[in-house]
């Protein structure tokens, strides 16, 4: 049956060539669309490299702080609050504290390099499972000490150091001083914005004195660990009790929010308690979909109707010798989704060709957008839609057809 | 004419609802495309207001934790003389975090006559900040020593700001307001050409500058400097081992508004071509289907051409006929799509002017015209050839 259907189909779709092309064009077009929008979305959220504990880890990267008069502010938090209030739950294995990376420069023989860097305590390397192509991270002692060591990045490595093979144990200079180079450390895109630093110092090193500032907010992200995923709510009730029993930082304010999420939440927060981030970002691909997919669908539609009002005469035989109308349906429909996988198939080769020149043009550094399984997955389930609602209306058109009147308007 | 037409597309209202209903999503998506494009556009139009050629910008940080206001004016009085003295500076302003092309953005209120306008930026900058910039001063004068002691601070508007607070009328000695109750008086001195701090494709926004005081040096965080052109990388290194020597405590960056402005620039042409890119795409895609059932519909309605031509009628004007109707379609759902475009002015959604969202509208009623002119035109000449003879004889 399904193979007769597939017959007809291909008979079909080489009867009218243009036809045939509006409508794979229009396909295969959307999904590479929708598909590198995925890939993007995918990497973004879904790449857990350094963090791949995020199961069972909780991210807290910002606080507001209400004024009486009604106004706000917010932002990262201090190392002050995050050593001392989020370091004492009792949830929590591991707390890695880092701060926002920043920038300053060198210059290696007149030759400038922007250096992003990045302050860290020891926890945050157990936490994080960073790739090491050479050497390894610094330890509490090193850290505890205020020794003067550093991770730096692939590229930093390349940009500082040229082409050579190892440069454990030998001294960067930068912000005009010099660090002994511990460990090298796969590059981390800058969308990643929690995880990413060029070179990686340990927090104590710091030339503004992080210990001593006791205000509740500062330049740095915290990440708790859990013992087990299973831990995980247990931890995010027991920081937000944390945050309730918080004492207000002066008179001028009279709440304070803050909370420990899962990665995508913490990643799209806004800092404003009224605004969700997550319904925000939410709703913008949403809409960006519906529309890119919606003028696609209308234009399938117009061109099935059409296409399905040719073959009135085979429908009209079809229902003389006692075809039922939901046969017929069914064989549409069905003759549909076998056009719009075609159009996928095309989408996803499209979608490879876009891919690759987009991560040849290196728009973000380090951001390599791949097709995984997940990405094509949605690809066809995209499809599967498409071919499903450009259907179903031409052919219940069709199937209301009267047979003397399809017989004869041949 | 019209009436005769009006009914041939009533008689097939089912298919042409179908047809319509894409011509005005296609409408909205390119009212919303080109809405995004002509405010841009209007922001490029508008010039810079500065020469970011040869700055720099220098970030510091808590170089000096003192609380002796004297020490801490003297200690950067004698690195800005440091700087100075280097014969490839021309000039330096310390000033506040939110430097051209920066991401960091301070806003309040300035009113007058009860006029309040939210969301201005504020801007603390020193007497020889506009030279530093290249600005361009269009009244007044911009600050000098001798706002130092004045009993009401001083301040320069920008020409948006002027344009808001006092219109066509006198700026210079008025007192403006930077609070809803009357207590933050300023004096304009000054108005200047609106500098575009967010790209060539960003508005300048409104802007009211501050002196800086004694005492502001705690929480400054920024140097702009104008260098010659002779100033190279072997400079630059030199200039940031002398900061980096001085402030011992604190992390030093350099980095130029040419630069910058790459970037900023960039975060907003991104969105703009991918928008761009699917319109397109969305566009042709619209064509192609508009095309192929213009031409279908047109190859069902044989007999009927014929039997036109049969009593007379010329191809022309047969062709014009099948044009004109898919004119009126567009038509009619252009003027539904007009009805939900036009709330948005109305209703001044994204705070965006009025003019923008009407060219915007203008500009998509166009273009979607000549789409639909072009994808009829070819099936129409087609329809203008058909013999009588053979189109009657068919059925």
């Amino acid at each position: 049956m399904l193979k007769n259907y597939f017959k007809i189909a291909i008979a079909v779709l080489r009867r009218r060539k243009f036809f045939t092309f509006i409508s794979l064009f229009g396909i295969s077009f959307t999904l590479t669309i929708l598909l590198v929008l995925t890939a993007f979305i995918n990497k973004i959220a879904g790449d857990s490299y350094p963090d791949r504990k995020r199961d069972r880890s909780l991210y807290i990267s910002r606080m507001q702080e209400i004024n009486k008069t009604g106004g706000q502010s917010s932002g990262p938090l201090s190392y002050y609050f995050l050593s001392h209030y989020a370091s004492s739950l009792k949830t929590p294995v591991k707390v890695g504290i880092s701060s926002i990376f920043s920038g300053t420069n060198t210059y290696v023989n007149n030759k400038k390099i922007a250096v992003n860097y990045k302050y860290t305590n020891d926890a945050y390397w157990d936490i994080m499972e960073y790739d090491f192509i050479e050497g390894k991270a610094f330890n509490k002692q090193q850290v505890d000490n205020g020794d003067k060591v550093a991770v730096i990045s692939e590229d930093m490595k390349q940009q500082y150091f040229g082409d050579v093979p190892s440069v454990v144990g030998k001294y960067i200079e930068a912000d005009n001083v010099k660090y002994r180079v511990t460990g090298v450390v796969k590059n981390v895109p800058i969308t990643s914005y929690m995880t990413y630093g060029d070179i990686y110092l340990p927090y104590t090193v710091s030339k503004s004195d992080v210990r001593k500032d006791k205000s509740y907010r500062g330049g740095f992200f915290g990440v708790l660990l859990a013992k087990s995923s299973a831990d995980v709510p247990r931890m995010h009730d027991e920081y937000q009790s944390m945050i309730d029993r918080l004492p207000m930082e002066s008179k001028e304010f009279d709440k304070i929010y803050s909370h420990a999420d899962p990665y995508i939440v913490s990643y799209v927060d806004t800092g404003n308690e009224g605004k969700s981030g997550v319904m925000i970002v939410l709703t913008t691909i949403g809409i960006f979909a519906l529309l890119v997919m919606l003028l696609p669908t209308l234009n399938l539609v117009n061109i099935n109707i059409t296409r399905i009002m040719e073959r009135s005469s085979e429908i009209g035989v079809r229902k003389a010798f006692g075809a039922s109308s939901v046969t017929l349906v069914y064989q549409f429909i069905v003759e549909n989704i076998i056009l719009t996988l075609l159009g996928g198939l095309i989408g996803v080769i499209l979608s490879f060709i876009a891919i690759k020149v987009l991560n040849g043009m290196n728009l973000i550094p380090n951001l390599v957008l791949s097709i995984n399984f997940t990405v094509l997955a949605i690809g066809l389930l995209i499809c599967f839609l498409f071919g499903l609602i450009s259907g179903v209306y031409p052919a219940w058109r069709m199937s209301k057809l009267n047979v003397v009147t399809a017989l004869k308007a041949s | 004419m019209f009436k005769h037409l009006f009914k041939l597309i009533w008689n097939k209202k089912k298919q042409n609802f179908l047809l319509m209903s894409e011509m005005l999503f296609s409408f909205l998506v390119l009212f919303a495309v080109f809405s995004l494009l002509v405010y841009y556009y209007n922001n490029y139009k508008k010039p810079m207001g500065m020469g970011y050629q040869n700055v720099w910008v220098v970030s510091y940080n808590n170089a000096l934790q003192t609380k002796n206001t004297d020490s801490l004016d003297t200690y950067y009085e004698t690195l800005r003389n440091s700087i100075k003295g280097m014969p490839e500076v021309n000039d330096l302003s310390f000033c506040s975090d939110n430097v051209p092309f920066s991401a960091n953005t301070w806003t309040g209120l300035a009113g007058y006559n009860k006029h309040n306008y939210s969301n201005v930026n504020m801007y603390n900058a020193e007497d020889s900040y506009l030279k530093t910039l290249n600005g361009q001063l269009l009244e007044g004068r911009w600050f000098n020593k001798n706002d130092m002691a004045t009993k009401i601070p001083s301040v320069v508007i920008n020409n948006e700001l002027r344009e808001k607070l006092f219109g066509k009328g006198e700026a210079i000695g008025k007192i403006i307001d930077e609070s809803d109750d009357g207590k933050n008086k300023k004096r304009v001195v000054g108005v200047i050409q609106a500098i575009k701090a967010k790209g060539d494709y960003a508005a300048a926004g409104d802007a009211v500058y501050h002196r800086i005081d004694t005492g502001s040096f705690r929480w400054l965080g920024k140097i702009i400097i104008q260098v010659t052109p002779a100033a190279n990388a072997a400079f630059e290194a030199r200039l940031y081992k002398t900061l980096a020597n001085y402030m011992k405590n604190s992390n030093v960056e350099i980095e130029h508004l040419v630069n910058k402005r790459k970037d900023i620039n960039y975060f907003t042409l991104v969105p703009m071509i991918v928008l761009s890119i699917v319109g397109c795409f969305l566009v042709i895609n619209v064509a192609l289907g508009l095309f192929g059932v213009l031409w279908y519909n047109i190859n069902k309605r044989r007999g009927e051409i014929g039997l036109r031509r049969a009593v007379g009628a010329t191809g022309s004007s047969v062709s014009n006929q099948l044009i004109m109707e898919s004119m009126i379609l567009a038509t009619f759902s252009l003027i539904i799509g007009s009805f939900f475009a036009i709330q948005f002015p109305l209703l001044n959604v994204f705070d965006l002017s009025a003019g923008i969202y009407l060219v915007a509208i203008l500009l998509a009623i166009i273009f979607i015209y000549l789409l639909v002119f072009l994808c009829s035109l070819y099936p129409g000449r087609q329809a203008a050839a058909i013999y009588p003879a053979v189109a009657l004889h068919e059925e």
